[in-house]
């Protein structure tokens, strides 16, 4: 497997309220979960959208090894569109070029499998916010993409979804890359082969779990004293 | 009273000429409708849809155009197609085809320009969602338009009721023949200044009731569709 499918190299990005990253180098390991913290408006979900290419970086250049079609991304606030949530799911796939019996095949496949099936035929918006937020998760799936880019896929969701969607993504991440944004340490913990740190647009450190654990740096120690205690 | 007795009269007689000038005012404003909402809303989807530099501008002069006096479109085209105009060859004043141009021009910005409303607040809401999904413009206009239709049905009504009511620019290039480019509101304006009341009338009562019709149309179409909306 070709390694480090996401990297970034010298990146900066001002944005109009000044908040800037600042020349970001690093890359992810090629598959497995890698975690994005850091405090409120540190600029993780900044990395995520740089990496699906809805931002573009002012300097510097983000290397990926898949085509971006082959990216899903889970945004942090869930739109859909005006319709059930069946064609919300299909609508990725039907412009992605697959047949009407592919995308029902994989529709009902993944709405029978996360017991979604019962709301096939509801609007979408009407949804509660954490089935909204279920939906955008499985929504991320349809297309079955190397790399998953999640922006705090379980920020409102319940214990028992929030633990579907973590045994999921554990079963699946030999297989895929996932990036993911949380501020839940404990769900970072839980789920992270790899986590990268930012603060203030800047880069604390990227290593495995168990590293960042026995960290040196100083803000990842008064970080993780600050969220775990 | 009297004369709006008469008028009710002369409607449930089925006057052959009164029914004339109604399926002519139908006809033209339905032709000029249809054209205009095939290139309107598309026209619209594209500015919402699309941040081009000078779409500021464009929505700025479609808004203006909204605002264009009937009377400046009918004397603009009667210079261009008169026979010293530079399109006077093509010999289409005072027929309907120019009464179809002119309330194009009327009814084209106000469909443009309505819609555009409608469509900006959805398309901004989806916009994270197509850029997550590289949706191509083309796409984003048709989903747009599709996710947004049952609005748009309000706006296009909107413009169909402009294109009944027009009179002052349909008058100078329709030159209000009988039989051939007369419609109710030409009808109106002329028989009210003969003081043949109950024609004009009656034609006012037909175009309230199309007017009730049209808005009973737009309450029917959004109670009905509520749930199909999926809003």
């Amino acid at each position: 497997m070709i390694n480090n499918k996401v990297s970034f190299k010298n990146v900066s990005l001002k944005l109009k309220n000044n908040f800037s990253l600042k020349n970001l180098s690093f890359s992810f390991s090629s598959l497995g979960i890698s975690i994005i913290i850091g405090p409120n408006g540190s600029g993780k979900t900044l990395i995520a959208k740089l990496i699906r290419g809805i931002v573009k970086p002012d300097k510097g250049s983000i290397q990926l090894k898949e085509k971006k079609s082959r990216i899903s991304y889970l945004s942090q606030k869930p739109t859909f569109l005006r319709r059930n949530v069946f064609n919300n799911l299909a609508y990725p796939m039907l412009i992605n070029g697959f047949s009407e019996l592919e995308t029902n095949i994989r529709i009902n496949h993944l709405l029978n499998f996360f017991d979604f099936s019962d709301k096939a035929n509801l609007s979408a918006r009407i949804l509660s916010g954490g089935n909204k937020q279920f939906l955008s998760f499985i929504r991320s799936l349809v297309l079955d993409t190397e790399i998953l880019i999640l922006d705090e896929p379980c920020s409102n969701l319940d214990l028992k979804s929030n633990n579907r969607i973590e045994n999921y993504l554990k079963s699946i991440k030999k297989k895929k890359k996932i990036i993911m944004v949380t501020h839940d340490l404990f769900q970072a913990m839980r789920l992270a082969d790899e986590i990268l740190i930012i603060n203030d647009g800047r880069l604390i450190e990227i290593s495995s779990r168990s590293d960042v654990l026995k960290s040196k740096e100083e803000f990842t120690q008064n970080f993780l004293t600050r969220n775990i205690s | 009273m009297e004369a709006l007795i008469e008028s009710v009269r002369l409607i449930l007689s089925l006057d052959e000429n009164l029914y004339e000038i109604i399926f002519l005012s139908l006809k033209v404003s339905a032709v000029a409708l249809f054209i205009s909402t095939l290139i309107g809303l598309p026209t619209a989807g594209l500015l919402s849809s699309t941040n081009f530099f000078g779409r500021k501008p464009i929505i700025l002069i479609f808004n203006s155009m909204m605002a264009l006096p009937p009377v400046f479109v009918g004397l603009l085209l009667y210079v261009i197609f008169s026979q010293s105009g530079i399109f006077g060859f093509m010999k289409i004043l005072y027929t309907p085809t120019i009464m179809i141009i002119a309330q194009i021009i009327i009814i084209f910005p106000i469909i443009v320009s309505v819609s555009t409303e409608v469509l900006d607040s959805i398309f901004k809401e989806y916009e994270e969602f197509f850029d997550s999904f590289e949706v191509s413009v083309f796409r984003r206009v048709k989903t747009t338009l599709f996710d947004a239709r049952f609005s748009l049905i309000t706006c296009v009504l909107t413009g169909l009721g402009r294109a009944l009511s027009e009179v002052g620019a349909i008058i100078i290039v329709g030159g209000n023949i009988v039989h051939y480019t007369r419609v109710m509101t030409t009808t109106i304006a002329l028989e009210t200044s003969r003081g043949n009341l109950t024609l004009a009338m009656a034609l006012g009562i037909i175009l309230i009731f199309i007017s009730i019709f049209l808005n009973f149309l737009v309450l029917l179409i959004k109670t009905t569709t509520k749930n199909n909306s999926y809003d």
